[in-house]
């Protein structure tokens, strides 16, 4: 493989990869912008999602099936499984988050910590169901196969040396609607503009009739079900899925919405594409193992020097 | 009597917003002066441009002859250059930490003999010296730019900080009451005496006679005010147990507990009744005799003509009148300012 | 709680704390109880270090694990007689004090000027930033190994390695309790008033002549030699630095756990935390794993039977509850109230 050719296969792998990234980032950048809570528990939601994806695939059957030959069942993955992230984020706000709404900023925080630690258990024990697609309960906490749906054929022939695969076409097809989709909504529907009013005063917003806690837990939904989409893109992209795999995920998710400036959409796309490619040059041209550092010494160094992030606004606190 | 406070040109801007637009006036040691204006008129903008909360965009506050700010001087390029040859040679060094352990420590160190400490450390020089541009270099010029520019920026953002200010003797109340509620009246008072305290970190960690002797120090001054703002008997109370009257008392006990000259009182009289007011001009005219200049912001007229010794108006950020209560409550240009002229 | 009370309080945990070992085995002899003590004692150290930074300051530092994982390491690298330096227990502990303490100013110097959540994300950052450079510098830390054998203390002459607890039980309740004193100290005077005034408004402390990123810094690096402290006294207990992913988040969190539980704030209460919380960890789930694999319940198969498993929903719907139902925790601290609903800050 040529230099160019490396290259240009480390920005398809990040750029895939920072696709899925930005996916996940929306979800902390919607919530964080409507009640200003890192919704630790998002990364960990995310993995549920994908467990939930493998218990589908392990009920309907599909297991040496591929889009081609069943596309209906396949495609049920991306009504269900969002549905699912969207439910039971919604009933994390309702019993974790809603009750402390009006609690100091830290209380919120400390409870999706708990959250989180919840979902990972729940995780667990999901890996150790006695179903043919999780080992019949063997090894609850090892990583689980995901099948190949979708084919891991290079599409560009078996000669080229850079590889590009339907797996990446499944992701840009994915994510890229979505992220369309989601801006429309929040620009053009009248739902988007309640979310905009609670987010800049929610006291104001429900004096002006809003539903205020109605329209966090749509927003809260609403994140879960592109957190769902994105556990599916991510499963189908990796073929494997584990129990742990939540918290460094939703790191690299987070980092990417601050990196965006949080709270900004545009951003959080943006700051995923970043940390994908960050990511996916770090593993060729500085080593595997430093990736993660490398990521992080990026944080760091965004909230140090422009904390608002790439295309965030700052603000300013009043005296 | 000389002049405690100038302010020469003073202009705020946010953004687009121009809430301070060339204010220059000068505060007289031992009066009270006096800020009055419409809503919106920058004047609490005034008030934390003279006590550090935001940098001038444009002309400077002087205190006591001297610039409020720290100007960018030899110790500033010092500092960051100091830090940004530190943060290189940490950088480097977290780079090639292995590479120089492997031929200092590792290649000098047999099991159970004296360590050759001199030999291992021209072993460490030697390494460092041989270190490619990819290894050496790069991250050296990285660390220096990215500490160099780091500090850089937290000083210009840290220039003028309140706690500094603070130090230099201006002292302030806030707007929107802003005590620590959830510490007793006491303590609210001690914690305004932070700038004073002289006994270091081992003298309050293994409690020594000095740490007792200041504390003790401390508590009596703090009790004298809260006796001189009438608050004695409330000592113990948790601030928020307070009511609103005695919670800007207060606010003003825990200002003057740093022993400041300049005391910035803003709307100290909000939401008063005539009594509650009626003590507190009194309680001002008792602070101005202690030797303290007072700088109010108020909308009880009441108040502000009863007290002040000058009046300074201002709309929309610009100085429109200053001068003796009586002149300014004569002038044309503030009854416009208040009650809106008609247009012709 | 009044002042009288709360010495009445320290007292009596202090009486039950020596009097235990002497009672278990006078009354229950072999049940082990006491002996599963010593790992509290450590947590009580880091939960006391979290304390400082998390309940006096308001800084949620997630990255405590990382801080324990330098002290451990340090130790290792200057006791382990693979290394040239082999420093004595004491002045061992004395030096990783001072190596934590170096590192909260290395990590707080960035970021103490983030706000809340934000300072959290890069404490949770360090946090995984320590355990792959620990693992990735093999010829340093040895990688996954970790570094072992370590030397046991020495102290007038007892043998710390014999087959007795006593001595190690003994010298880390008195660490704990040199380390309480000295954080009560702190706590009620200038220094701790200082914490709590930016903690509650940083502006109007700033206004009063605080200096807040001096006295976060302040907090922030004695919480983290403090947590370096524990991380010694560790792996000097376990003989071993184990390898860096002992040192995870999970430990961050439990260490929240015993500080949240206890009550923020509130050095009794953090060290009740820690009985509650690392006691049901260690004397509780191990003792049932113990039961139920005698009993031939225990199949290995079952992941619900497996109390170990539980273990994340244990440390994760405390964290929940507590901040719902008992935001003060179990033993409200006199001088912290940071549970009180905030007041909405006019504009």
């Amino acid at each position: 493989m040529s230099d160019l050719e490396v290259f240009v296969q480390q920005l398809i792998t990040g750029l895939s990869n920072g696709m899925i990234i930005a996916l996940i980032a929306l979800g902390y950048t919607m919530v964080y912008g409507i009640v200003e809570l890192i919704n630790f528990a998002h990364g960990d939601l995310f993995m549920l999602g994908a467990f939930m994806a493998l218990t589908l695939i392990g009920v309907l059957g599909i297991q040496d099936q591929t889009f081609a030959t069943a596309p209906l069942q396949c495609g049920l993955l991306f009504v269900l499984v969002p549905l699912f992230c969207a439910f039971v984020n919604g009933a994390i706000d309702h019993f974790a988050y809603r009750p402390l709404r009006k609690a100091p900023r830290l209380a919120p925080l400390v409870s999706a910590i708990g959250v989180s630690f919840v979902l990972l258990n729940i995780g667990l024990f999901w890996g150790g169901l006695p179903m043919d697609v999780f080992n019949n309960g063997h090894a609850a906490s090892a990583p689980k196969d995901f099948p190949a749906l979708v084919s891991n054929d290079n599409l560009l022939g078996d000669e080229s040396n850079v590889g590009f695969t339907a797996t990446d076409l499944l992701v840009v097809g994915v994510a890229l609607p979505l992220m369309v989709g989601l801006t429309a909504l929040v620009r053009l529907t009248k739902l988007g503009k309640a979310m905009r009013a609670v987010a800049q005063d929610p006291t104001a917003a429900s004096l002006m009739g809003i539903d205020v806690n109605g329209i966090i837990t749509k927003t809260f939904m609403l994140g879960g079900a592109i957190g769902g989409f994105a556990s599916v893109v991510y499963a189908l992209y990796n073929n494997t899925i584990h129990f742990q795999m939540g918290f460094r995920v939703g790191i690299d998710a987070f980092t990417a919405a601050v990196l965006g400036g949080i709270g900004s959409f545009p951003g959080a796309v943006l700051g995923g594409l970043v940390i994908g490619l960050v990511r996916a040059m770090s593993d060729q041209y500085i080593a595997t193992q430093w990736t993660n550092i490398t990521v992080f010494s990026i944080l760091v160094m965004v909230l140090v020097f422009r904390p608002s992030g790439l295309l965030g606004s700052r603000r300013r606190e009043k005296v | 009597m000389s002049d405690l406070l100038q302010l020469e040109n003073v202009t705020v801007r946010f953004g687009g917003l121009t809430a301070v637009d060339d204010v220059t006036l000068t505060v007289p040691k031992g009066s009270v002066h006096s800020v009055i204006g419409p809503n919106g008129a920058g004047k609490t903008t005034l008030f934390n441009t003279v006590t550090g909360v935001y940098v001038p965009s444009e002309g400077h506050v002087r205190f006591e002859g001297r610039d409020l700010g720290i100007p960018f001087r030899l110790r500033t390029i010092a500092l960051c250059a100091f830090v940004a040859l530190a943060t290189a040679l940490f950088a480097v060094l977290a780079v090639n930490v292995q590479t120089i352990w492997e031929q200092a420590i590792i290649a000098n160190y047999i099991y159970q003999q004296p360590f050759p400490w001199s030999k291992a450390m021209g072993d460490a020089f030697v390494s460092l010296s041989t270190l490619s541009f990819y290894d050496g270099g790069l991250p050296l010029v990285f660390g220096f730019v990215v500490g160099g520019a780091g500090t850089y920026a937290v000083w210009n953002a840290s220039r003028l900080t309140p706690d500094k200010v603070a130090e230099r003797g201006v002292s302030r109340t806030f707007q929107n009451i802003r005590l620590f509620q959830n510490m007793s009246v006491l303590h609210n008072v001690l914690v305004g005496m932070s700038g004073k305290h002289r006994t270091r970190f081992l003298d309050v960690l293994l409690r020594l006679p000095r740490y007792y002797r200041e504390e003790r120090m401390a508590t009596a001054d703090a009790t004298e005010l809260l006796d001189f703002v009438g608050l004695k008997s409330h000592s113990t109370e948790k601030a928020s147990a307070l009511c609103y009257g005695d919670q800007r008392r207060l606010e003003i006990a825990r200002a003057l507990a740093s022993q400041p000259r300049l005391l910035l009182l803003d709307e100290p009289a909000a939401g008063m009744n005539p009594t509650e007011s009626e003590s507190l001009v009194e309680l001002i005219a008792r602070i101005r005799d202690r030797g303290v200049t007072v700088m109010l912001i108020e909308h009880h007229m009441d108040v502000v003509m009863n007290i002040s010794d000058r009046v300074t108006v201002l709309d929309y950020g610009k100085k429109i009148a200053e001068g003796t209560p009586l002149e300014v409550r004569q002038n044309p240009k503030v009854i416009a300012a208040y009650l809106g002229v008609e247009e012709e | 709680m009044t002042r009288t009370r709360e010495l009445q309080g320290y007292a009596i945990a202090l009486a039950l704390a020596v009097l235990l070992p002497f009672i278990e085995g006078f009354a229950f002899p072999g049940l082990g109880l006491a002996e599963d003590f010593r790992p509290i004692f450590i947590f009580a150290i880091l939960g006391l270090g979290l304390n400082i930074i998390v309940g006096y300051t308001g800084l949620l530092n997630l990255g405590v694990a990382a801080f324990m994982a330098i002290g451990a390491y340090s130790y290792g690298i200057l006791t382990c007689d693979i290394y040239p330096f082999q420093l004595s227990f004491w002045s061992a502990t004395a030096a990783t004090i001072v190596v934590g303490a170096l590192a909260g100013v290395v990590l707080g110097l960035p970021a103490i000027r983030l706000h809340g959540d934000y300072l959290a994300i890069v404490t949770l950052g360090f946090g995984e930033i320590v355990q792959d450079a620990l693992r990735n510098l093999e010829t340093i830390t040895k990688g996954t190994q970790g570094i072992n054998p370590l030397p046991s203390p020495r102290l007038f002459g007892v043998d710390f390695q014999s087959g007795s607890y006593l001595p190690w039980y003994f010298l880390l309740l008195f660490i704990l309790c040199s380390v309480a004193l000295l954080v009560r100290n702190l706590e009620r005077s200038r220094i701790g008033r200082a914490w709590i005034a930016v903690r509650e408004d940083e502006l109007a402390a700033r206004c009063m002549g605080i200096n807040p990123v001096r006295a976060k810094l302040l907090a922030f690096s004695l919480g983290a030699s403090l947590c370096s402290l524990a991380g010694a006294l560790w792996a000097s207990y376990l003989g071993s630095t184990g390898e860096p992913g002992n040192y995870d988040f999970q430990v961050s969190v439990i260490v929240l756990c015993v500080v949240m539980v206890g009550g923020m704030g509130s050095i009794l209460g953090v060290m009740l935390g820690a009985v509650v919380m690392v006691g049901f960890n260690s004397i509780v789930l191990s003792g049932l794993s113990d039961l139920l694999a005698r009993q031939g319940i225990l199949s290995g198969e079952n992941v619900f039977a497996v109390p170990g498993n539980w273990k994340y929903f244990i440390f994760g719907l405390a964290l929940i509850l507590v901040t719902r139902y008992r935001p003060e925790g179990l033993i409200p601290s006199r001088v912290v109230k940071i549970v009180a609903p905030k007041k909405a800050k006019g504009a």
